[in-house]
């Protein structure tokens, strides 16, 4: 039954893959024809691939027998989740469809990164040791798969304003905006607005997840805040955000400030995930930790 | 001379009520967290940080959290935030809490704003009886030629900003609790030792309860699929004399007694001995890989395990003799489940079983139930900042003949226009068709 179950848990990978790779393309092509068709296959393509997506999660948690959240293949299955959901409440909530060829592309890379980088015996459903056993894990993975979702949607729309922008700026025609690609794109405002909008919903669960790691790592190493790389990025990306809120409401930082720092933080989160995994490995005290229990 | 007291407290005031030092100060914070990730910490990677070049070391950028640099940055910003706090409080409380209706038109708020034109009494009842019935307060007042009203919704969502900045110092004082006044160890222990806390090894702190710690049993336990389960220790806490608590720990299970935790940390196989001393039975547990060692009395011989083949059916030990400070054995053999051997004519050896040793990790941290305080007051200030946003809407009527007038009515939420626009409309909607309802 397993056997089947991973077969299953393979196809639906391989569909989504598939279908969020066309939702790029198809996303790209609505932007550029302006062709309706083009965008509702898009949008009916992302659906298939969150769909897929989600099969996959689950079908991991039955073959696994717990929460889909301890390596990172899992992690970035449900990270690219996280982005899709949160691109498509956006999408339908906003009528905001350019948006998808900014955000598809990021999902479309973190599919890539788990191709081209881990090998099959890395994807598998593989025993967790005891420290991660917790419930608190699973609040802790989930509450970053969502802000991290939402910051990639942030991050999309800070490229299509810098975009937007710079055609404004560069004293094209209204006339020949609109011809273009850009002109796709909302109002600068709305972009703005939106843009804060989804940061105003993503950092309070930033700082939650950030929170039941610490319990989490209270409850399984008796301490709740060890200085350890990721804990340390997690709080550089939260502090990176929460000087984004305090300038733009303190000091009216808007438009192309705050778009740099929409990509500056999602750079941040980049960093924290895939940054400290591979270019500080030996300084994590997780990995420390693992490193004992396996030996 | 008390004017330029006054002066200079006024300077040190405002430089530190600015929200530019606090973003400035984040910042920093940022920098040196950053810089600290680069170069392995004394802290988890001992020797890593020792590796590090003796300049670095010195300049402390092996120790940089707890760096004087670090506190001092930590301690600006705490600062910062008690004075901008401070400063908020009574215009917060005034825009809860004591709100008054405009007196002119140039005070009605201005975020989003528009223009009703009316009846006096149609337009004020219609006004009143919607914001009421959508969850507004509403403060009113009669002006020259007129009247005024001032409504808010979700007043709390005020104090968000300030309730997530004052749990921020509340996060510091709990970090600064578990640094002074608790400590931290380990011990590792083999099943059926008893063992005074007061003896641990500690790497913070001294230890000021007086309790013993018994360990029942040490369990790798395994499920059916060859997968760990978890490490399991049977212990209690022995106070004079008496057992006054007994549990099963494990990974994310810890036991707390009197404040101190006892967290599972790891886990050794062990093997369990008996000496025979001129007559005297002395049972030993000696740690795999010699993790510990026993020196029989009267001798200076040094007896520890190799390995040990932890299969409960037929348990092996390879041991090892060492006397006085040689560094070469004067004995070294196997020993197998059952067998007695002699070591060095002094005393004899039998090999009785398995056991298991538990690695546990105990500390005493009085600040970590203010350090959760902070972390719920965080979330509590950033929920009602974020997703409970208050909203204040205000207007001035002024009536022309026969009562006939025009309204100026304006809101307000937070920073954001986007939404409030929205919300604002469906306000005026809402008046318009009932002023019409009415008529």
């Amino acid at each position: 039954m397993n056997q089947g179950l991973q077969n299953l848990e393979t196809t639906s990978f391989y569909i989504m893959l598939m279908a969020y790779t066309l939702s790029m393309l198809f996303y790209w092509a609505w932007i550029g024809t302006k062709k309706d068709l083009m965008g509702r296959f898009a949008t009916y393509l992302t659906i298939v691939g969150l769909l897929a997506n989600t099969a996959a999660i689950i079908l991991r948690m039955i073959i696994a027998g717990r929460p889909p959240l301890s390596n990172s293949y899992e992690f970035l299955l449900t990270f690219v989740w996280g982005i899709t959901s949160v691109y498509l409440f956006v999408e339908f909530r906003y009528k905001l469809k350019a948006l998808g060829a900014f955000v598809m592309p990021v999902c479309f890379m973190i599919l890539m990164f788990i191709i081209m980088s881990m090998g099959a015996e890395e994807r598998i459903a593989q025993s967790i040791p005891p420290a991660l056993k917790s419930k608190w894990i699973t609040f802790h993975v989930v509450t970053a798969m969502f802000s991290y979702g939402a910051f990639a949607i942030s991050f999309g729309l800070g490229i299509m304003y810098l975009l937007k922008f710079s055609r404004e700026t560069n004293g094209k025609t209204a006339k020949s905006q609109e011809a273009g690609i850009i002109s796709r794109f909302p109002e600068l405002e709305t972009i703005d607005e939106l843009s804060y909008k989804v940061i105003g919903f993503a950092f309070p669960l930033l700082t939650l997840c950030i929170i039941t790691g610490a319990i989490w790592a209270n409850y399984a190493w008796g301490t709740y805040w060890s200085w350890d790389p990721k804990e340390t990025w997690s709080l550089i990306t939260w502090i990176i955000y929460a000087a984004y809120l305090h300038a733009r409401l303190m000091y009216g930082w808007k438009g192309k400030r705050a778009a740099w720092m929409t990509i500056f933080g999602f750079a941040a989160v980049l960093f924290t995930f895939f940054g400290v995994n591979y270019f500080l490995p030996g300084l994590h005290s997780y990995a420390v930790s693992q490193n004992l229990i396996i030996v | 001379m008390k004017e330029y007291h006054e002066g200079i407290v006024e300077d040190i005031w405002r430089f530190f009520s600015s929200m530019k030092l606090g973003l400035i100060l984040l910042g920093l914070v940022a920098l040196v967290a950053g810089i600290g990730t680069v170069f392995p910490q004394i802290n988890l990677d001992p020797q890593g940080a020792k590796a590090v070049s003796k300049l670095w070391q010195t300049l402390g950028f092996t120790n940089i959290y707890g760096s004087t640099l670090f506190r001092l940055l930590m301690g600006l910003l705490c600062i910062n935030l008690i004075v901008c706090s401070i400063q908020r409080f009574q215009g917060i409380y005034n825009q809860t809490f004591a709100l008054k209706p405009p007196e002119s038109i140039t005070s009605v708020l201005n975020k989003v704003q528009a223009k009703l034109k009316g009846e006096s009494g149609t337009l004020r009842s219609s006004i009143e009886t919607l914001l009421q019935q959508s969850g507004f307060k509403v403060i009113s007042r009669e002006i020259d030629n007129g009247w005024s009203f001032i409504a808010i919704k979700r007043r709390l969502g005020n104090w968000g900003s300030l309730i997530s900045h004052i749990s921020f110092v509340v996060l510091v004082i709990g970090a600064i609790l578990g640094t002074t006044l608790g400590f931290k160890g380990f011990m590792m222990t083999g099943a059926g030792t008893t063992v005074p806390l007061s003896s641990i090894n500690l790497s913070k702190g001294t230890v000021k309860q007086d309790f013993d710690v018994h360990i029942y049993s040490a369990e790798d336990r395994f499920l059916e699929n060859g997968d760990r389960d978890n490490w399991y220790t049977d212990m209690a806490i022995i106070q004079n004399g008496q057992e006054v608590i007994r549990q099963t720990i494990s990974v994310n299970h810890p036991l707390t007694y009197q404040g101190v935790t006892f967290y599972q940390a790891s886990f050794a196989n062990g093997a369990r001995l008996t000496v025979d001393l001129k007559d005297q039975k002395i049972p030993v547990v000696l740690q795999d890989h010699g993790g510990n060692y026993f020196q029989a009395p009267g001798t200076d011989l040094y007896l520890i395990a190799a390995a040990i083949k932890s299969d409960p059916q037929e348990p092996i030990m390879l041991y090892q003799v060492y006397r006085g400070t040689g560094v070469e054995p004067v004995q070294k053999g196997q020993i197998n489940l059952g067998q007695t051997i002699d070591v060095q004519g002094e005393y004899k050896l039998t090999l009785e079983g398995n056991v298991g040793f538990t690695g546990l990790q105990v500390k005493q941290d009085p600040g970590v139930t203010v350090i959760w305080l902070g972390c719920a007051l965080l979330l509590l200030g950033l929920i009602l900042s974020f997703y409970w946003r208050t909203v204040v809407v205000s207007g001035v009527f002024k009536s022309g003949q026969d009562s006939i007038g025009e309204l100026t009515i304006g809101a307000r939420a937070g920073k954001v226009t986007g939404g409030l626009q929205q919300e604002f409309d469906r306000l005026i909607q809402g008046i318009q068709s009932k002023r019409e309802g009415a008529l």
